[in-house]
């Protein structure tokens, strides 16, 4: 069961929002897709990331996959634990395995809800 | 935007002279970010150059030969020595090759079935789970898995994805079969174990593109690249890919 206080993108990052702040990861599909994961990339806090943009990249055995930013913003958080313990992504993708968080300033228009990504994820296969 | 009527069902199809890495690479980026529908190119190198994946540490190739060209990949895993071989670039649209996985089955059986048809005939797919990446093995060739393209003597074929979803979703798959085993890695199965003839190298580029096509449904178009894309792989050679920050970014 996907979260139903997040929004999702179509490229499978998630998005919950809270006080202006929006916390960000990868959904339960895109790991399952990617497999076995070797590393990850974040950006450092401090950094500006843009809805759209790559804010990071991902590897598992067989692909590089970039992330992409459902906000425009300042991150203002980072989980400096997650890629030593890249595990926790097919554990609990929506909790533990947070990628950033992001003081916003602008969100993408193209932002689904669970129930829209539930069905974009069954079209995918 | 769409792709053009004509350009559905196609394959572009780019066979390219040797070329040095940096150029090499930046091709590839540009099919990847500005390049329409599907394209296979097909290359070598020119000189003979390492490629890193894009997660590798840099310092830990730091006991190469001081004179060896190292260049940064887009795509992951381990390194290659690209000496002589026949080196692929598939570029397309993921809805042509929407799972990971899926899609190294279909490109490696096609693979296989080209090196086959040139008489390599104990190339084959391995079963079961993907070997264990890197930091253990460095190289790409190291340490055969599940998955890989092999004969007897080793790992034959070694392959690597980069999956991008904006401006457009995109893949690359890169892909090297060696001719002849190079002299860093010495440990890999050749082409020239059964075939060492001139003409092994133009047989199995026709077989790739014939095999490709195949398992893709396509239908093959010779093609160059457009304007735009040889303005951003002009761009690209002279900047990320000579640029020392990227090849040391880790």
């Amino acid at each position: 069961m996907r979260p139903k206080n997040c929004h999702y993108l179509k490229s499978h990052e998630w998005c919950m929002i809270e006080n202006g702040v929006a916390t960000i990861g990868i959904s339960d599909y895109a790991v399952s897709h990617l497999s076995d994961l070797v590393f990850l990339d974040l950006p450092r806090k401090g950094s500006s990331v843009t809805v759209g943009e790559s804010f990071g990249e991902i590897e598992s055995v067989k692909a590089v996959s970039s992330l992409y930013s459902p906000v425009s913003g300042e991150v203002v958080d980072v989980n400096k634990d997650l890629p030593d313990n890249l595990e926790w992504l097919a554990k609990e993708p929506f909790g533990k395995a947070w990628m950033i968080k992001v003081k916003f300033t602008a969100k993408s228009p193209d932002m689904l809800d669970v129930a829209a990504y539930d069905a974009h994820c069954k079209a995918e296969g | 935007m769409r792709r053009s009527a004509a350009q559905a069902g196609q394959l572009r199809v780019l066979i390219d002279v040797p070329a040095d890495a940096a150029w090499n690479m930046a091709v590839d980026e540009a099919l990847l970010s500005v390049g329409r529908g599907a394209a296979l190119r097909l290359y070598g190198w020119s000189p003979h150059a390492v490629s890193l994946g894009y997660f590798q540490r840099f310092a830990d190739f730091a006991d190469l030969p001081a004179e060896t060209p190292i260049v940064r990949r887009l795509t992951g895993g381990g390194a290659i020595h690209h000496g002589d071989e026949v080196t692929f670039a598939l570029t397309c649209d993921p809805a042509l090759l929407p799972r990971i996985d899926a899609s190294y089955r279909a490109l490696h059986d096609a693979a296989v079935r080209a090196l086959q048809s040139v008489g390599v005939a104990d190339a084959h797919v391995v079963g079961g789970a993907p070997a264990s990446p890197r930091p253990e093995a460095r190289w790409c060739f190291a340490e055969p898995g599940g998955g890989d393209v092999v004969t007897p003597r080793g790992k034959l074929l070694g392959s690597a994805q980069r999956r991008i979803a904006s401006p457009r979703p995109r893949i690359l798959h890169h892909g090297s079969i060696v001719l002849k085993r190079p002299s860093l890695t010495p440990f890999v199965a050749a082409v020239a174990d059964t075939r060492a003839d001139e003409d092994a190298a133009a047989e199995l580029r026709d077989a790739l593109v014939r095999e490709f096509t195949h398992a893709l449904r396509l239908a093959p178009r010779a093609s160059r690249l457009t304007d735009e894309e040889r303005a951003l792989a002009t761009a690209l050679s002279a900047g990320r890919y000579r640029d020392a920050s990227f090849l040391r970014r880790r």
